[in-house]
């Protein structure tokens, strides 16, 4: 397997080469990453909202936003204007404190799981050895959060609905790890990398789906309720909770609360095609075309096309998935919350634990297909 | 055991079957995506309105005899009649008339019961304005024509549902000279004549 492009490395050794040492050339570099990470993920929520008007519109047989703009595409722009320049309000009885907290609390996690989101062989922040652990603690700190913006509003809607939300991430949190640790199980690495990397070998063929059919819906369904979307919106539901935990909530803090949403939306499509899509990887292997043409694997144009695919199949397949979410959204109703508890521990806890088993039988029996 | 066996076995069944109607209802929204969207993008298109559509109303000052049915018949007693007697011609002179529509609820019971015609409804629905004291129209006011939706150059009009051909469900693209289904009116009155 070859290195493909490192980004920092080849910096950091032209700020040596221009004479810097390595230390302070590796500070200049640290800086780089989490800004693009800030704008690549907000630039993401951008899209995302301008596809869920645009998508929804047609799932209803309407035009959506029109004229902001070619095809209403500066409609996130005038959203985020508005929502920034609108006035900050905490209610007069209210906890100031908390109230702060709760949406910095939900928002500052979700950014740092991008962190661990690969991109490419070299094409993301770090590659931590515990990378897919540290997206499912850094999810448990989000309902905190929603608790706390919940019970600081001092508003009876705002309070049900922190505590739905938290009833739902601690019920949807197991049926996703436990889907995570299957796929761990197989690829033997908690990192993103590595997972990627052991889907890498015949192209689709070697993707996650197929050898993790049941994970993969499991996994798709409880991260949507880790995101609140349809039909698993309960704790934001407009018509019942007027909104739920964000029912106070004005101008800029809400906008976070935006924010997180979308970006938790975009962030668990991401896994879903790290995880069981196939990450960076094409449909056929990039090694194979290039033997087939006859191009060596180290040509700098053909690392640079290999990267430049890395990115584009990676968002390519999560935003399959946001349509995927965006469809659903407009497909089921939402479910009440004994239905939503009872599915989360009824149903897909035991399949999950019956799909880990499994995995577990299958690894034991066919080690080659299932990464003995 | 086979008790289990069994409970498991009708489980996985209705779960595959909720799979299954999900999977129904995702293929109708995805199918309503490649639709053409049914929506009138109003101020360039405009619905024609139908020949009974309860508009703003219409009122002709020369007609009015001064009754006052308008005023009886209507629920909230809107019309203001100012008339005064004259005593040469014995007869009342209607000075002002006006009727308030941002109070009025079109429901036409003083087109109705006027005795002479002199109120008729119009097919005006656009009554917008930045004052509500702007609404309530006088004899010239009521006096006015709307523009019609047909003739205005900057508007595309549009058929109502009824007014569109058997099994067309929207109006955008149809083809020019397309009739409704169903007779006219007019075709009925005929035929009701020839019988006769």
């Amino acid at each position: 397997m070859n290195p493909g492009i490192d980004l920092q490395a080849s910096f950091i050794q032209i700020l040596v080469d221009l004479g810097l040492s390595a230390e302070v050339a590796k500070i200049i570099w640290m800086p780089i990453p989490m800004l693009l990470l800030l704008i690549g993920a907000t630039l993401g929520v951008m899209v995302t909202t301008w596809l869920e008007r645009k998508i929804s519109a047609a799932a209803q047989q309407r035009i959506g936003p029109e004229f902001a703009g070619p095809l209403g595409m500066l409609i996130p722009i005038a959203d985020a204007l508005k929502l920034l320049v609108k006035e900050d309000i905490i209610p007069a009885k209210a906890d100031g404190w908390l109230f702060t907290l709760g949406p910095a609390l939900v928002t500052i996690p979700i950014f740092l799981s991008y962190l661990i989101v690969p991109f490419g062989q070299n094409l993301q922040i770090t590659d931590l050895g515990v990378g897919i652990f540290l997206w499912i603690s850094l999810s448990s700190i989000a309902p905190i959060g929603l608790l706390m913006a919940g019970y600081s509003s001092n508003n009876k809607y705002s309070l049900l609905g922190g505590l739905r939300a938290a009833a739902q991430s601690i019920s949807y949190e197991i049926p996703l790890a436990l889907s995570v640790l299957a796929i761990v199980m197989m690829s033997n690495s908690l990192s993103t990398v590595d997972i990627v990397q052991q889907q890498s070998g015949l192209g689709i063929l070697s993707w996650n789906v197929w050898r993790q059919p049941i994970g993969f819906i499991i996994f798709w369904i409880a991260a949507l309720a880790e995101c609140e979307r349809l039909p698993f919106d309960l704790p934001e539901a407009e018509e019942e909770l007027v909104a739920g935990y964000q029912t106070e909530y004005a101008g800029i803090k809400f906008a976070l609360f935006y924010l997180s949403s979308y970006v938790n939306l975009v962030l668990s499509a991401l896994f879903v095609s790290v995880l069981y899509l196939g990450g960076w990887n094409f449909i056929v292997p990039v090694e194979w075309i290039a033997n087939a043409i006859g191009v060596s694997e180290t040509t700098p144009w053909l690392q640079v096309i290999t990267g430049a695919l890395g990115i584009t199949m990676t968002v390519f397949k999560a935003y399959l998935l946001v349509f995927l979410a965006i469809l659903i959204r407009w497909t089921v109703p939402r479910v009440r919350i004994d239905q939503l508890l009872d599915l989360g521990w009824k149903f897909l806890l035991p399949v999950s634990l019956v799909n880990l088993l499994l995995t577990a039988a299958l690894k034991l029996t066919f080690p080659v297909a299932f990464g003995g | 055991m086979l008790k289990f066996l069994k409970q498991v076995g009708d489980y996985t069944k209705e779960a595959i079957q909720a799979a299954q109607y999900i999977g129904q209802g995702l293929s109708v929204t995805f199918d309503h995506m490649q639709r053409r969207p049914i929506t009138v993008q109003y101020p360039y298109e405009k619905l024609i309105p139908s020949e009974r559509w309860r508009g703003r109303i219409h009122f002709e000052f020369d007609k009015c005899i001064s009754c006052e049915v308008c005023v009886r018949v209507c629920p909230i007693n809107l019309p203001v009649v100012d008339w005064e007697f004259n005593k040469e011609t014995k007869k009342k002179k209607l000075n002002h008339y006006s009727i308030d529509f941002g109070v009025c609820i079109f429901c036409g019971n003083c087109v109705e019961y006027c005795p002479t015609n002199c109120l008729s409804m119009t097919e005006e629905y656009e009554l917008s304005t930045y004052d509500r004291h702007e609404l309530n129209f006088d004899n010239v006011a009521l006096g006015r024509l709307p523009y019609k939706v047909t003739e205005d150059p900057m508007v595309e009009p549009l058929r109502e549902l009824a007014y569109l051909p058997k099994g067309v469900l929207e109006p955008h693209g149809l083809p020019a000279g397309s009739r409704r289904a169903g007779k006219l009116p007019e075709e009925l009155l005929e035929e009701m004549e020839a019988s006769q």
